[in-house]
């Protein structure tokens, strides 16, 4: 009988065998595409069993928390948003069905407490507890960027930035959407007018209208060719490709120097001094704020930030491209389209004496016991104009405020420097209404672009105001 | 021959360190801070295996030193992985360990001589078949599928389990005394020599008691499970291949015939060959398993540090504590985890045919291989329906799933191997004394 058991029990190893095989297919040949079907729970679980960092702000509001949810044994996690209004777009969202955006999706290994070394214990433990990420977003700029886009009620966006540093002190976009119920409204949330999930302070280019006279006036004078005082002659129309230029309101300026120019948005004189410049030159000076590729703010995802520039279609075009009609990119028009980011940037190297910094969201991460982990030290990315062709252009654009278009951006007893643009779209559609600029003019501590779509109004009317409340809230944060 | 006994203590540590660890790291993972063990449950199993030790030390010296430790192995990953999954449960299973406990002890006092049994072979066989019949008359249905008879206080007995041993004891006794007569064709069948009819009756009776524990009982498993029994037992008493053949042949007849007429078998069928058409619905239960084993991978996350639970409590795989308990190891301790586990069943059965084939007579091997084809069928039968390689079937993985009357039966097979090896090891009386 023995020989019969010894059979058998060949049998049944050869049928365990075959058991273990198909373990290992299952487990391991089999394993990623198996995670990777939509109906596979684990991911997400995964995800819910660790215990993410907060996201705060600077004056240490939270804006993303964890908490712990008792499942029945196994410790899990639900990711709350106390103010799920006030930054969503910066904040982003963590979920499994979404994916992840914002800082939840840049900083996910710092949230998810997957960096550096842990300690061995933690990982026998396998109980990730996330480190915490502080915003350089001040709670009261954000929540004055968002009040004021919301008393506009058009869509539009703000950027608000510490010139010397480029930390961001706000960056709002309207229509907006709360974290709370992104996730179990997500498909609604996405067909609201508007796109209410886009980030159009970094994702949405639009002509940058007058501002972007600015740009063509720092190249005037760094390459020599204007001062401020430097006489024009404006008849009310200067004629290019056939067409002519005309100023807003169709009104006629005469003999005026380039402050005045600036001041009154004259667009004659910046359609000249674009012709003259060339391609090569203004093109050069975009290239030294940043134009032409994606401004280096690594604190967000790279698809939710756009490059501004020079367009053909949805082309980006080097900034010296020939062949274009330089003379209505010198006022904006035409194919230069920007973001309220890169508008912000240009606000904030000339408040910095043309120094341009980086722009950057994260200050710094702590680990759960406090200890800094990362900490954000400002970077320089270049001069893009001399300091005295700053010095220049903030004077000028704080006469803009005095006494020119954006007299609305004028705050009590301090100098603001600044200035507006209105893009018109179409009849239809409305103006893109801007305005950019700085305070206080002889030591800026603040710079913002505002923006504002679909508005029948100018930028001097609409978004200066916008813009002259969230400096006054930076400056009184900053005290 | 205490040098086995102490084997045997020496070996018993392991379980004891793996259940302590083990215990540990799901009360730390639960916790989210270092936590200790919890050392009444662990002291009550580590107890329970000390009793039997001792009652080995007395009663049975010279039996097998390696089936207790290999046995505490299983139950302490089994019950490390329970408390996990469900404390209450966990607590419930050590009570039924201890009673398994005491029916070993029970059978190592009141049952020296396992030969014994032969003198009540038609009992055991109609106590066999009676407690089928019982099943369907008194049964419940639990999941569709017919196996449990309420015994009052909120508990059921599944006296299916206790059948399985009947069943090899009636067949070891029944086999031993017809081998001659069965290994011996008289006329031929389909071409193939076979025993006279009359001796193969029995045999037949059986795959159509299989076939109809099926239809009645919807319960799939347990006649694989009987038919695989009986089989393999015909093999081992005749030594003839044609018999397991013959039996398959009738039986997958048998199969095609109730596939084709029971609705309920085409679902199984089609959600074994392909589970993921209905993810949500006939699929759900292996695919849930397979997505498990797959975030498992090859090291696993380790103790109570899977996700097997929703946020009420309940296992996001169905029957996770009992039939599916294997895909619970498998997730928290990846590939390495489960195949250790798979070899631990593997030495269980080495063991056990060791035991059958150092026996001296023909019933004491016909009962050890009978008793260890028990528990390789099962293991086999439902790690194989997780992992695909056979319809998935709802029995249970010995000394792991959860569920007293499958703890109950798997302790006193395993009592019987130990007697076995006991008779056969013991040396002559007078010889030494």
């Amino acid at each position: 009988m023995n020989r019969s058991i010894q059979r058998l029990y060949v049998g049944i190893i050869v049928a365990f065998a075959l058991l273990a095989g198909f373990l290992g297919w299952w487990q391991v040949v089999r394993a990623s595409s198996l995670a990777s079907r939509v109906d596979n729970p684990y991911l997400y679980e995964s995800q819910r069993k660790i215990d993410r960092g907060r996201i705060i702000t600077a004056d240490g509001v939270v804006l993303a928390r964890s908490v712990k949810v008792d499942g029945g044994g196994e410790t899990k996690y639900r990711r709350v948003y106390p103010k799920g209004t006030l930054a969503p777009h910066v904040v982003g969202y963590a979920s499994q069905q979404l994916g992840a955006s914002g800082i939840e999706a840049a900083f996910t290994n710092f949230l998810g407490g997957d960096y550096g070394a842990q300690p061995l214990l933690q990982r026998i433990r396998g109980a990730k507890h996330g480190a915490d990420v502080q915003l350089t977003v001040d709670s009261r700029v954000q929540q004055a960027a968002v009040d004021g886009l919301a008393k506009v009620g058009s869509p539009g966006a703000v950027v608000v930035i510490r010139p010397t540093t480029g930390a961001i002190l706000a960056m709002a976009s309207s229509p907006s959407f709360n974290l709370k119920d992104v996730a179990t409204n997500y498909t609604s949330i996405t067909k609201r007018t508007g796109s209410p999930l886009l980030n159009r302070a970094t994702q949405s280019r639009q002509p940058p209208g007058s501002t972007f006279k600015v740009i063509t006036a720092s190249a005037a004078i760094q390459e020599g060719i204007a001062t401020p005082s430097t006489q024009f002659l404006d008849n009310g129309s200067y004629v290019v490709n056939g067409i002519a230029i005309r100023n807003f309101g169709g009104r006629v300026f005469g003999r005026h120097d380039l402050r005045f120019a600036l001041t009154n948005s004259v667009n004659t004189t910046f359609a000249r001094l674009g012709v003259e410049l060339g391609s090569d030159r203004l093109g050069a000076r975009m290239d030294a704020f940043g134009f032409g590729e994606r401004p280096p703010l690594t604190d967000l995802p790279p698809s939710e930030i756009q490059a501004s520039g020079r367009f053909r279609g949805t082309t980006i075009l080097s900034n010296s491209q020939r062949g274009e009609d330089v003379a209505r990119m010198a006022i904006g028009q035409e194919r230069v389209l920007a973001t309220p980011l890169q508008m912000a940037m240009v606000a904030a190297a000339i408040a910095n004496g043309g120094m341009l910094r980086q722009p950057y969201l994260v200050s710094r991460v702590r680990d759960r016991k406090g200890d800094l982990i990362r900490q954000v030290r400002p970077e320089e990315l270049g001069q893009a104009i001399r300091s005295d062709v700053a010095a220049d252009l903030s004077a000028m654009m704080l006469n803009v405020v005095n006494e020119g278009t954006g007299t609305a951006a004028a705050l009590n007893g301090l100098q603001v420097a600044g200035k507006t643009g209105t893009a018109e779209i179409s009849a239809t559609s409305g103006n893109m209404a801007w305005f950019i600029g700085f305070a206080p003019a002889n030591n800026p501590k603040v710079a913002v672009a505002v923006r504002i779509e679909n508005t029948p109004l100018t930028g001097g009317v609409v978004a200066a105001p916008v813009a002259a409340a969230v400096m006054k809230a930076a400056l009184e944060a900053a005290r | 021959m205490t040098g086995r006994r102490t084997r045997e203590a020496w070996l018993l540590a392991m379980p004891v360190l793996l259940g302590l660890i083990g215990s540990g790291t799901v009360a730390t993972a639960a916790a989210g801070r270092y936590t200790s063990a919890n050392l009444v449950g662990v002291g009550s199993v580590v107890g329970v295996f000390l009793a039997m030790h001792i009652a080995l030390r007395i009663r049975a010296p010279h039996a097998d030193p390696y089936l207790l430790p290999i046995v505490a192995t299983l139950i302490a990953v089994g019950l490390v992985e329970l408390s996990r999954l469900s404390p209450s449960s966990a607590a419930d299973q050590v009570l039924w360990v201890a009673v398994g406990g005491a029916v070993v002890i029970g059978f190592l006092v009141f049952l020296p001589d396992h030969h014994v049994l032969q003198n009540y072979t038609y009992l055991t066989g109609l106590a066999a078949v009676g407690l089928l019949i019982a099943t369907m008359v008194f049964g419940t249905y639990v999941n569709g599928a017919k196996l449990w008879i309420p015994i009052g206080f909120g508990q059921s007995i599944q006296p299916g389990e206790f059948a399985k041993v009947l069943l090899v004891i009636f067949l070891a006794a029944y086999l031993r005394d017809r081998r001659e007569v069965l290994a011996i064709p008289t006329t031929r069948m389909l071409g193939v020599p076979v025993p006279a009819l009359r001796h193969l009756a029995p045999g037949l009776m059986f795959v159509g008691v299989a076939l109809l524990t099926i239809v009645v009982l919807n319960d799939f498993g347990t006649a694989l499970l009987f038919l695989g029994i009986l089989l393999a037992m015909l093999y081992l008493a005749t030594g003839r291949s044609a018999y397991p053949a013959i039996g398959f042949g009738l039986f997958a007849i048998g199969a095609v015939i109730v596939f084709m007429s029971v609705g309920r078998i085409q679902e199984r069928v089609s959600a074994w060959l392909s589970p993921f058409d209905d993810t949500r619905g006939l699929g759900y239960q292996t695919v849930q398993s397979l997505y498990a084993l797959g975030d498992g991978g090859v090291l696993g996350p380790g103790f109570g540090n899977g996700s097997l639970l929703r946020e009420n409590g309940t296992t996001i795989i169905p029957e996770l504590r009992t039939d599916f308990i294997f895909s619970a190891v498998g997730n928290e301790l990846g590939y390495v985890g489960a195949l250790a586990v798979l070899i631990t069943f593997l030495l269980l059965i080495h063991r056990g045919f060791v035991i059958a084939a150092q026996a001296n007579d023909g019933f004491s091997k016909l009962l050890a291989a009978g008793l260890t084809t028990i528990f390789a069928m099962q293991t086999f039968v439902i790690i194989g329906g997780i992992v695909r390689v056979v319809p998935l079937t709802g029995v249970t993985l010995p000394f792991m799933s959860y569920g007293g009357s499958s703890i109950v039966t798997n302790f006193a097979a395993v009592a019987l191997l130990l007697i076995i090896s006991e008779r056969t090891r013991r040396p002559l009386v007078g010889a030494g004394s």
